[in-house]
């Protein structure tokens, strides 16, 4: 999957909101940000500068760029801005001459950076992201109506984890599973979002609500999630490993063959080194194509949505 | 929606392959739950989503890493070639391209690929010393791989390391690297490792690795043991038993037999793209030698240091080693005043006041007061002002170049240098300059440094090297992959000099001007076998009394080396028709 600049866009933009930066200037083909001191210590890798803020206690002074999404249009129009510049200061010139535009350094200097698909700086805010959500504890927010009714709304906490399924061999392909579950009935829902679509979620307490006591401990409801997983990777087709295998052995036949003559070698002292490297051969190749499963968590926490009667 | 109800057993159903689940999350979640915090950002969490989303490999055999790739327009040869190595090598083989065609892309490509599968992360890049620092630079700019060059030991800690190999064999590097566990091996110029019984070959075959490249233009040299060698260290067995190996596909050292199944067993470990398949296209070079006649106060010069320099090897009783020195004066007279002058002066700070030499030295210096004009340089300049073009000028010194960054400037002519000395910033901004808006660059430096001046389609050799590497790295510079203009090539001679001779040699014997690129090295690796070609043109030239008699040595030179050449050439016709018929 590619994305668009659109979608690059967007993500940078909410990366930028969430954090807090201040939008200096905001194009359909670029932003121009400061940076937040939360955003700039996530992105800019300067724990030194960081670390003396702190002891010291000043003013932290963050970093400003401008992220370009769309180069050519972005160039374009600067070079239309820079064409007209000139004229403006005919007066001045005049008089003075026309200095050369000097490269602002120092404070105050944009950076500017063109953010692309496949740009390190996307897959750093997405690893930023990754580390500022990893446990989540939210509600959802009632409509207005809720805070004036008499009776407290029951709320049902639920335990949603967004799973990575890498399976890997010599190759590898990987899946997403964003799975719930109910800590008061143990039902499961797959995938998650479809229960959270249109709901505001806040780590905000809402006034006049009321959470139904939990049936299942959390340990509990991690381990029923994994059997779920578990069970739904079984069912899985697993034509992939069966291929891997069968190039696994392929792999160690030959490498059987060329060392059985070499086995034979009458010097001891040669023989363990031939053993040696035997094994470590077959190993790595054990190591290269034997398939697997990982399963990790990209996102974890517990939801407290309204209950639906 | 599925909703599901735990199953009443809840026994984890068994999968046919290991399952590894990580657990750690649930200690974050309990320790935050402790504490009451901090909590995430829902919207941060969604990005999150959104971003694995967006990165994930959704097929076990499609190329991700061009979506990541931007402002990298691979061949289509490199493309398949990436895409073999993948998905049916399996992450084993020799990338085996003649010189030119992108081995470094390729590996690249595929490196890249197996990153962003989170196949790989550990990976050990073992290069030519002189290589380290491009394959880092272009790991970091083109592929985007935060590569590290390895300069202290910690250097091995990070992810992704270059390294000499030389380095990496010796202890204490050794005895770390051997414990490591490498996700992925890359070894350029792999050639090198053809003999089983050298350190290089036995480290490498201990290093533990997943994945494995070895890069290198010339699989055969001399034996096909060789390549059996290269082919064990990736994969031993892959053409049976040594024995085997012998009996089924060896005829002579370099004469394979069962040309069909040896070569559908080297398909599967190695890929050979040859030049002039498919649509590689290279450009034309034309050559013009321009030979100049040396104003009378410059001949008076050559002449001068010419016995100058023949006395001392005389007098040394011809030890070569010692005339170094007087032999870069002998080359930089031909180049120009200021080069020879900066040498007397710190030739005659080294001897004592009172040696007779010392007048020999001060009559030379005066020698080059009476030179007023430089007829290289005039010429160049005309020769700049016809073109009219970009146009890069090499000499080999410095001294040169600063006479000519003046002389030219003198003459409206906005230039820039380039020496091996700058750092890289520096380098990096005097080819922006030269790309924008100089005219001229005058370099120092040709080789390693990886300069790429595609942009640019004339050179000018102020001077020449004496070793023919070096004058094909110069000319490597413009032509190469993505030079879409036939390049022009003019080389300064003055005649009656050795450089005369030196021309001779590299453009009638050798023609090497107009040779296919690659083929020098393999010419010269077989010449060299006993001594250097820069060697042997010294001596023959210190050795000779006349004119006539260099002209004679060198000629039998060019011979020498017109048959190597002829070697090759077959050898190649040979294996290329062996390759066509199978």
């Amino acid at each position: 999957m590619s994305m668009s600049q659109q979608q690059v866009q967007e993500h940078m933009m909410t990366y930028l909101e969430s954090t807090e930066c201040r939008i200096i200037e905001k194009s359909p083909w670029h932003v121009t940000v400061k940076l937040s001191p939360q955003a700039d210590k996530q992105l800019t890798n300067r724990p030194y500068y960081w670390g003396f803020v702190e002891r010291t206690g000043v003013e932290p002074e963050t970093l400003s760029f401008t992220f370009v999404f769309d180069p050519e249009q972005y160039d374009k129009k600067e070079q239309l801005n820079a064409s007209q510049q000139p004229q403006q200061d005919s007066i001045l010139s005049r008089y003075f001459g026309t200095a050369p535009m000097v490269p602002q350094i120092g404070p105050g200097r944009i950076q500017r950076e063109d953010v692309v698909y496949g740009s390190s700086r996307l897959q750093q805010i997405w690893n930023a992201a990754r580390q500022e959500g990893s446990c989540l504890y939210l509600f959802e927010q009632p409509a207005a109506l809720q805070r004036e009714t008499l009776f407290s709304a029951a709320y049902e906490p639920w335990l949603g984890i967004c799973y990575k399924v890498e399976m890997a061999c010599d190759v590898k392909k990987e899946e997403l599973h964003f799975v719930g579950i109910s800590l008061v009935t143990g039902r499961i829902v797959s995938p998650f979002p479809e229960r959270l679509r249109g709901l505001a979620l806040s780590p905000r307490l809402p006034e006049n609500i009321h959470i139904q006591p939990a049936s299942i401990s959390l340990p509990q409801a991690a381990s029923l999630l994994e059997g779920y997983m578990t069970r739904l990777l079984a069912e899985m087709d697993y034509g992939w490993a069966e291929q891997a295998r069968e190039r696994l052995n392929e792999e160690l036949a030959v490498i059987d063959i060329y060392y059985e003559d070499l086995l034979k070698e009458p010097d001891e002292e040669k023989l363990a080194a031939i053993r040696e490297q035997y094994s470590n051969r077959r190993s790595e190749t054990t190591w290269q194509y034997e398939p697997k499963v990982h399963l990790s968590v990209i996102t974890c926490g517990l939801f407290h949505l309204r209950s639906i009667r | 929606m599925n909703t599901s109800q735990p199953s009443a057993s809840g026994q984890p159903q068994e999968l046919p392959v290991p399952l590894h689940i990580d657990r750690s999350w649930i200690e974050q979640l309990n320790s935050r739950l402790e504490k009451g915090g901090p909590w995430g950002d829902w919207r941060l969490a969604q990005l999150a989503i959104q971003g694995e989303e967006a990165r994930l490999v959704t097929s076990f055999d499609e190329l991700q890493c061009l979506k990541h790739l931007q402002g990298l327009s691979p061949l289509p040869h490199q493309l398949d070639t990436a895409h073999r190595v993948l998905f049916e090598m399996s992450g084993r083989a020799i990338l085996a391209d003649e010189v030119g065609l992108g081995k470094t892309i390729e590996a690249g490509m595929i490196l890249k690929e197996y990153m962003i599968r989170g196949l790989v992360s550990k990976v050990l890049i073992l290069v030519p010393a002189s290589l380290v620092l491009q394959w880092v630079r272009e790991l970091n700019s083109k592929f985007g791989i935060p590569a590290v060059a390895q300069k202290k030991a910690y250097t091995w800690h990070s992810d992704v390391v270059v390294a000499s190999i030389d380095t990496a064999k010796r202890d204490p590097h050794k005895d770390f690297l051997l414990e490591q566990e490498y996700d992925m091996l890359i070894i350029d110029e792999a050639h090198k490792l053809k003999n089983k019984k050298t350190t290089n070959y036995q480290f490498i075959q201990k290093l533990r690795k997943k994945y494995c490249l070895l890069l290198t233009a010339t699989p055969v040299q001399n034996d096909m043991s060789e390549l059996f060698n290269l082919i064990t260290l990736l994969k031993p067995g892959q053409l049976g038993r040594q024995g085997d190996f012998a009996t089924n596909f060896v005829v002579g050292k370099r004469q394979p037999k069962n040309q069909d199944q040896l070569k559908d067993e080297l398909a599967k470990v190695m890929i050979r793209n040859r030049r002039g398949e498919g649509p590689v296209h290279f450009t034309k070079r034309h050559v013009s030698n321009v030979n100049l006649q040396l104003s009378p106060e410059e001949q008076a010069l050559y002449d001068g240091v010419t016995a100058f320099v023949k006395d001392q090897y005389k007098a040394s009783g011809g030890n070569l080693s010692s005339m170094l020195s007087l032999v870069t004066l002998q080359r930089e007279v031909c180049s120009s005043r200021d080069a020879v002058f900066l040498t007397l002066v710190n030739l005659s700070k080294k001897i004592p006041d009172e040696s007779p030499l010392t007048a020999k030295v001060w009559e030379l210096v005066n020698a080059i007061r009476a030179i007023k004009a430089n007829t290289k340089a005039e010429k160049t300049i005309e020769l700049i002002k016809q073109m009219n073009e970009k146009v890069i000028v090499f000499t080999e010194y410095r001294a040169t170049q600063e006479y000519l960054l003046q002389y030219f400037q003198k003459h409206g002519l906005i230039c820039v240098p380039y020496r091996g000395g700058m750092n890289r910033g520096k380098k990096d901004w005097m080819m922006d300059l030269f790309r924008g808006r100089a005219q001229v660059m005058i370099a120092t430096e040709a080789g390693g440094e990886g300069i790429n001046l595609q942009f640019c389609h004339h050179m000018i050799n102020f001077d020449l090297p004496w070793n023919p590497m070096r004058v094909e790295q110069r000319i490597g510079r413009v032509h190469r992959l993505g030079q879409q203009k036939d390049v022009q090539i003019y080389n300064l001679s003055t005649s009656g000099t050795i450089e005369e001779h030196i021309l001779h040699l590299l453009h009638e014997k050798i023609n090497m001007f107009e040779m296919v690129i690659g083929g020098l090295d393999v010419i010269l690796e077989h010449f060299e076998k006993q001594e250097s070609l820069e060697k042997s043109l010294y001596k023959m030239f210190l050795e000779s009394d006349s004119n006539e008699e260099i002209r004679q040595k060198v000629s039998n030179l060019g011979q020498t080396l017109d048959q190597i050449k002829r070697q090759v050439e077959v050898d190649y016709e040979s294996t290329s028709m062996r390759e066509e018929e199978a």
